[in-house]
């Protein structure tokens, strides 16, 4: 062939590959130029089977099938030094005598360098493919090898996994991982990611589908429930006015029982007021029960009994709202945080008590109505809590999004004049409601009723039905909803705080941490209130947030809220607030 | 001797900007020892110079952040010019500078009302300013 003829003159190992991985067949070796290859080659051929020879005996698993490759290599070059020797019989003998590798990834692809002489290229890429195999850099080749439809295929299978790696975090990269060559993208990736993703182990992935956008755990059954409690708890405060000075018998429990109370769900909120008359038959039984249950609740632990304490407390109630407890572990922590105690009351442990009572009366399915006002009220708490879970996770945004909830529960606190749940705590009570008529009730129901945080994605549908149906309902059952989730939720937080410090602290001090987290709360929703009526709007947004922290001094101009909501909160919910270009050119969430 | 050669090492604005910034500390400290001076002799108790100065600096520091605040909150009501509100919301923290604030704009605010009136209303007829001072009357 005449481009043959001319490119013989410099047979350069370019030249010669270049030949090589042309489709045509080169059915007429170069035989003018035989002998002089030949003579090339032939002192090249030997130093390569000898460096084939100590390159494979470096690689010690492959030693069988080196030997077996050296022995055939040994016998194909001296039939290669029979036949013509052209750069493809030798790639295509290499092919054949290549030993089977595993699926490992070679470190460089193809090295067409220009080594000097096609054979040294042949022991360049042999020394690559020692690691691996040497069809990986020759793929294009016709030479039909059963390992390189494998390799391609682990290459496939190594882009899956890296797309699965990124879009759905550790979980499912482990089980991805198939052998050593996944091992290593996927051990780096699952080491950066794990640093940062530790919390997702807690809560289960997100479904990416956008037509449930963020965690949909929203138990469906909760609104159906919600008019039934409110009629109920209507007539409930009525019956409950009449009833002064029932608390009595409460009163003996010790007030380290507030700490039991973790979950809003748990405690019946609205059906508070009916059980104070109903769980009065039953305070030796409650009593005993609750102390029980605090006993076992303060012993273990802190923040993981509040997953456990729902399931408890809700035995006989709405299931529905025990599943989302159970399901927001992290959050039931700030949503019992919500329904903490009101310090300012005092009779903190009688409240609990009182609590106690009613969840286990309503356990008893003795209080269907209580059981079904105290979660229709904890579902508000829940809705929130679930805004607060997919909207802020860390425990900045945390605070910030408890105080809606606690703004709820001040509201609720001011409204319940009548709610008594003590001898001493009644006089308190009034003396609460009369303390603060005006800000709290005007900001707190202003508040309340704003509160409808245009979470992202998620709880939207709940929260706005909710909003719509809580204005009414706070004229008659708010304060209930302000005072129980309210402390319960502050109690947890002061369990946090105890459990952090390390070291046993005094339930007085304790009080005065709830008490600065209730002033906390409270300011942070005045704030949030503020700021909204500052931009003419009536819904607390994101800006008015991240204004807010920019008080605070955790957004700056060298930290932006972006920076914090990924050092702080799982992938889950940064998703949510952190616009990700997905495939298809689809940016979620939508903006 | 070494801050100067920093300084003169610096480009021009940046040393300008310097410059002015100490001038302007300085004149902040200067008002606040006038202040502290009346107040000292108003409640005869002795201020010491490093109080003084502490004072100073804290009201210099404080009023950058207060700049700052009135710009954010400028600017998250989307409007380019601080106005009375983002100074209320500065300081609705203290309800009675609050108050005092407030009273303060309303007063300012009648009185741009007055005269704007009362330059519309020397270019109408004066029978109308006998009714715009019953007016303003009722509104104060």
């Amino acid at each position: 062939m005449a481009d043959g003829d001319i490119s013989d003159n410099e047979p350069t190992t370019r030249t010669l590959l270049r030949r090589v991985l042309d489709t045509e067949a080169p059915r007429t070796p170069r035989r003018r130029q035989s002998t002089r290859a030949g003579v090339q080659r032939t002192p090249l051929g030997t130093p390569f089977s000898m460096r084939l020879r100590s390159q494979t005996k470096t690689t010690a698993g492959r030693q069988p099938h080196r030997a077996r490759s050296i022995g055939r290599l040994a016998h194909i070059q001296t039939r290669g030094q029979l036949k013509e020797q052209t750069p493809r019989t030798l790639l295509e003998n290499i092919l054949l005598t290549a030993p089977e590798s595993s699926m490992v990834m070679p470190e460089s692809a193809v090295k067409p360098v220009p080594a000097p002489q096609v054979v040294q290229v042949v022991q360049f890429s042999r020394r690559e493919s020692s690691p691996g195999s040497l069809e990986l850099q020759l793929p294009e080749l016709n030479a039909p090898t059963t390992l390189a439809p494998g390799r391609l295929t682990s290459g496939r299978r190594k882009k899956r996994l890296r797309l699965s790696e990124f879009q759905q975090g550790m979980d499912q990269e482990l089980p991805l991982s198939q052998g050593p060559v996944t091992e290593p993208p996927g051990n780096t990736g699952a080491s950066s990611l794990s640093s940062s993703l530790n919390l997702t182990f807690a809560t289960p992935l997100l479904p990416q589908s956008v037509q449930r956008p963020g965690l949909a755990r929203r138990p469906p059954t909760r609104r159906a429930v919600d008019v039934g409690i409110f009629l109920q708890d209507l007539q409930d405060t009525s019956v409950a006015t009449a009833f002064p000075g029932d608390r009595t018998p409460v009163a003996t429990l010790p007030t380290d029982t507030v700490l039991e109370d973790t979950q809003p769900f748990s405690q019946p909120l609205i059906g508070r007021s009916p059980s104070v008359h109903h769980s009065l038959p039953y305070p030796s039984l409650s009593a005993e029960r609750t102390v029980s249950r605090r006993t076992r609740s303060s012993g273990p632990g802190l923040q993981n009994n509040s997953p456990g304490k729902p399931a408890q407390l809700l035995a006989g109630k709405a299931e529905e709202v025990d599943a989302l407890a159970m399901r927001f572990p992290n959050t039931s922590s700030g949503t019992s945080g919500v329904d903490g105690l009101e310090p300012l009351l005092g009779g903190v442990g009688e409240e609990v008590e009182e609590r106690m009572e009613e969840s286990m009366s309503l356990s008893e399915v003795k209080e269907a109505t209580g059981a079904q006002a105290s979660a229709r009220a904890e579902e508000p708490e829940a809705h929130t809590e679930v805004a607060e879970a997919e909207g802020s996770w860390g425990a900045i945004e945390e605070k910030e999004l408890e105080g809606s909830s606690g703004d709820k529960d001040t509201e609720g606190r001011t409204a319940r004049p009548e709610l008594a749940s003590s001898t001493p705590e009644f006089p308190r009570a009034r003396q609460l409601e009369f303390l603060e008529p005006a800000p709290p009730t005007s900001t707190a129901v202003g508040l309340f009723r704003q509160q409808v945080i245009p979470a992202p994605s998620l709880s939207s549908e709940p929260l706005e039905p909710l909003s719509a149906r809580l204005p009414t309902r706070l004229q008659t059952a708010g304060p209930r909803l302000r005072q129980d989730p309210y402390k319960m939720g502050l109690s947890h937080y002061a369990k946090l705080f105890s459990f952090y410090a390390k070291m046993p602290m005094e339930k007085k001090a304790l009080e005065m941490v709830e008490k600065c987290l209730d002033k906390y709360f409270q300011r942070l929703c005045d704030d949030l209130d503020v700021f909204a009526a500052h931009a003419g709007r009536k819904t607390v947004r994101l800006e008015d947030l991240e204004l807010l922290m920019r008080r605070q001094g955790l957004v700056t101009d060298r930290v932006s809220l972006h920076v914090l909501v990924e050092q702080h909160l799982p992938l889950e919910y940064r998703q949510l607030l952190i616009p990700c270009a997905f495939s298809g050119n689809t940016v979620f969430p939508a903006q | 001797m070494e801050n100067d050669g920093k300084r003169s090492c610096l480009q021009p604005p940046h040393e300008v900007f310097w410059f002015l910034l100490q001038r302007l500390k300085a004149a902040v400290h200067y008002t606040v020892g006038c202040l502290c001076e009346e107040v000292a002799s108003d409640k005869e108790v002795q201020l010491s110079r490093q109080t003084i100065a502490a004072i100073s600096e804290v009201t210099f520091r404080q009023c950058e952040s207060f700049a700052k605040d009135l710009e954010m909150f400028a600017r998250h009501a989307k409007r380019s010019t601080i106005n009375t509100e983002d100074v209320k919301l500065l300081a609705r923290r203290s309800n009675s500078l609050l108050k005092y604030i407030t009273e303060k704009s309303e007063e300012f605010n009648v009185e741009r009302k007055t005269k704007k009136k009362k330059k519309l209303e020397d270019e109408n007829k004066d029978s109308l300013e006998p009714a715009e001072a019953g007016g303003v009357g009722s509104e104060n």
